[in-house]
């Protein structure tokens, strides 16, 4: 594909300004006990490019992987041993959700609703949030329930 | 954005020469750079930094396009905005007219600016298209060609209502139906749209050279003579009004006439036997040279469009004549039948969709067979209410058989010209053979086709009779 790889190309270039964007997000998730490596941060990145061509996307920045990280270092069921490897895990949870809601959901009400699932019913686990989220989806395509569990304002 | 500096572009062309040849208009811009980089006159550099910028320019149409709410997209979707942002340069670049000119700007000035220039291109194309739309909707041609008057009620505002410069303006998004005489379907978007209306506008205006009955008279004869419904089929009619009034001259009538009698046809089909290829060539073209000074057609545009359709139609007769098909060529006025006949269904007497709801609600909650056929013989007269009847799965298995059997051979006829239309455009065939052979798919049809496999050898020979009395635009049930 062409046209991912041009984008990608530009990504390369500025790959140690991701970095260091994420590095910084140090600052917000050691109140809460958790901090990335250089090393971590650098394998979410190769995660993330890997997870973005196997779901057909293109990404302009890393603001979704920022809140991703903003958001779930809250949750009580994630520590300093585990929290790399939950977030590789959710950005592929993440895109394939874009994907299977067809865009019509914005980045930051999917990642909520992933943290409330993750924290309120799933006690922690990613297998439980995988299938959750295949139920969210069920009811998406049903058209069922979408307004209920998410938008309660009907902000589409 | 500064006119190029002449002597700029004349350093340019010295550095190699470009290959018009190499260009696509097509995908211009980068056949342009591809070209650039042959002739070296943009480096790889230049062309990295082009690239850079292209990209510069697509991420922030994604973030316009997602509206802040994601920052990312599916492949398909950067994809259909990139192709948008350079359908969008290749509109600015392409008006430049000069190659030259054209790489000079990519190489000498900001790609943004290019890309701004070209939306306003594009922008401008689409305004122009909408008012070439209005002018033709204000005054179509009064046909009743179904593909002609859907694409110009239906399917162009379609396009007008759902056309989005900046993030699908290579997208034609419409489905037209109807054919010009000419078309350049590899344009996309908006200016494949304008060059339609424009080509159609410009047949609207030589059909209009003639008497409207004429026109609608070479139709009918045009359906009669290929043995469908005119209505309904995919042709054109300028070609059709073109020729026929190339062959009126040729034969010794008036340009402005269409019709062509039996005579005319017997002396036409004389002349093209005796000529060979050259000489058949050269009638038409004198034929078609005398329509443009007697109808004053001095559009350049329209010359040279009649011209391409000339060509087409010199080749069409060297065909037939050689085939001995000339009467698919020539549309010769057909006399209307004789007319003994009462047909039973009457447009006139159609339903409104509501008063057909409620009957049909009516027919399928009837238990008894013969309520149900007292109902539809008591309120159904229009053959539109009767086929939408059948299609609506409101009786079933037996209860076709009794509907049918209580049927004339005139209305049988009339439902045999539907259920084998496309076996009787191909000409009079054997209607027993044709009923035997069919094979329906729609449950109703295939009621019928049983029926009239078990009347008499009589009745059927008087249903096909009748088949080939009626023609299609006796009933109106599209």
């Amino acid at each position: 594909m062409f046209l991912p790889r041009i984008l990608e190309s530009i990504d390369t270039s500025i790959s140690e300004k991701y970095l260091n964007e994420l590095l910084e997000m140090n600052q917000i998730t050691k109140e809460h006990g958790l901090v990335l490596t250089p090393e971590e941060v650098k394998n979410m990145m190769i995660v993330r490019s890997q997870a973005l061509c196997s779901y057909g996307r293109v990404e302009l920045d890393i603001a979704m992987t920022k809140e991703l990280v903003a958001v779930f270092c809250t949750s009580s069921y994630i520590n300093n041993d585990n929290f790399a490897t939950i977030l590789n895990e959710l950005h592929e949870i993440f895109y394939y959700l874009k994907n299977e809601t067809e865009d019509q959901i914005g980045d930051y009400k999917l990642i909520h609703m992933m943290k409330d699932y993750f924290d309120y019913d799933c006690g922690g686990s990613l297998e439980l949030l995988k299938s959750k989220i295949e139920g969210f989806i069920e009811d998406f395509r049903k058209g069922v329930g979408l307004k209920e569990s998410l938008f309660e304002r009907d902000e589409f | 954005m500064e006119l190029a500096n002449p002597s700029s572009i004349q350093t340019l062309v010295v550095q190699g020469k470009i290959k018009k040849s190499y260009l696509s208009k097509y995908q211009y811009t980068i056949s342009l750079i591809n070209e650039g980089l042959r002739t070296r006159i943009l480096d790889i550099q230049e062309v990295y930094d082009i690239q850079s910028q292209l990209i510069l320019i697509l991420k922030n149409l994604i973030r316009r396009y997602t509206q802040g709410e994601s920052s990312s997209v599916s492949f398909e979707t950067a994809e259909g905005i990139l192709a948008s942002m350079m359908y969008a340069l290749d509109a600015y670049l392409l008006q430049l007219d000069d190659p030259e000119k054209a790489i000079f700007y990519l190489k000498s000035y900001h790609i943004q600016e290019i890309y701004d220039k070209g939306i306003e291109v594009v922008r401008q194309c689409f305004e122009e298209t909408k008012e070439l739309y209005r002018e033709i909707r204000v005054h179509p041609l009064d046909v009743a060609v179904e593909a002609y008057n859907m694409t110009i009620e239906e399917s162009l505002p379609i396009f007008l209502k759902k056309y989005n410069i900046l993030f699908d303006a290579h997208n034609t998004m419409a489905s037209i139906d109807y054919p010009l005489a000419i078309d350049d379907m590899r344009i996309q978007g908006v200016f494949y749209i304008k060059q339609y209306l424009e080509r159609l506008k410009m047949e609207m205006e030589f059909c209009r050279l003639f008497k409207i009955q004429d026109l609608q008279e070479t139709l009918i004869n045009f359906g009669r003579i290929c043995g469908f419904d005119y209505r309904i089929e995919l042709f054109n009619i300028f070609e059709l009004v073109l020729n026929n009034a190339i062959f009126s001259v040729l034969s010794g009538g008036d340009a402005s006439d269409l019709k062509i009698s039996v005579n005319q046809y017997n002396q036409l089909a004389s002349l093209f036997t005796l000529l060979d290829e050259s000489q058949i060539r050269f009638a038409i073209y004198t034929a078609k040279d005398r329509l443009q000074v007697d109808l004053n057609i001095s559009n350049p545009n329209m010359i040279n469009y009649m011209t391409q359709c000339t060509d087409e139609l010199v080749q069409r007769v060297i065909h037939a004549a050689k085939y001995n098909s000339l009467n698919s060529v020539i549309i010769t006025k057909k006399e209307d039948k004789p007319k003994s006949m009462m047909v039973l269904f009457k447009e006139a007497d159609g339903m409104s969709d509501y008063h057909f709801r409620i009957l049909v609600e009516a027919i399928t909650e009837c238990h008894q067979t013969e309520d149900k056929i007292q109902l539809i013989k008591s309120n159904i007269h229009s053959v539109q209410d009767f086929v939408d009847m059948l299609n609506s799965n409101c009786l079933f298995s037996e209860e076709y058989r009794v509907l049918f059997e209580t049927l004339g051979e005139i209305e049988l006829a009339i439902l045999a010209k539907m259920v084998f239309y496309e076996e009787l455009r191909n000409g009079p065939m054997d209607f027993s053979l044709i009923v035997t052979e069919k094979e329906p798919d729609i449950e109703w049809q295939l009621h019928y086709v049983e029926l009239i496999k078990g009347l008499s050898k009589d009745r059927i020979a008087s249903i096909e009779e009748y088949i080939y009395d009626i023609d299609y635009e006796e009933i109106k049930f599209y």
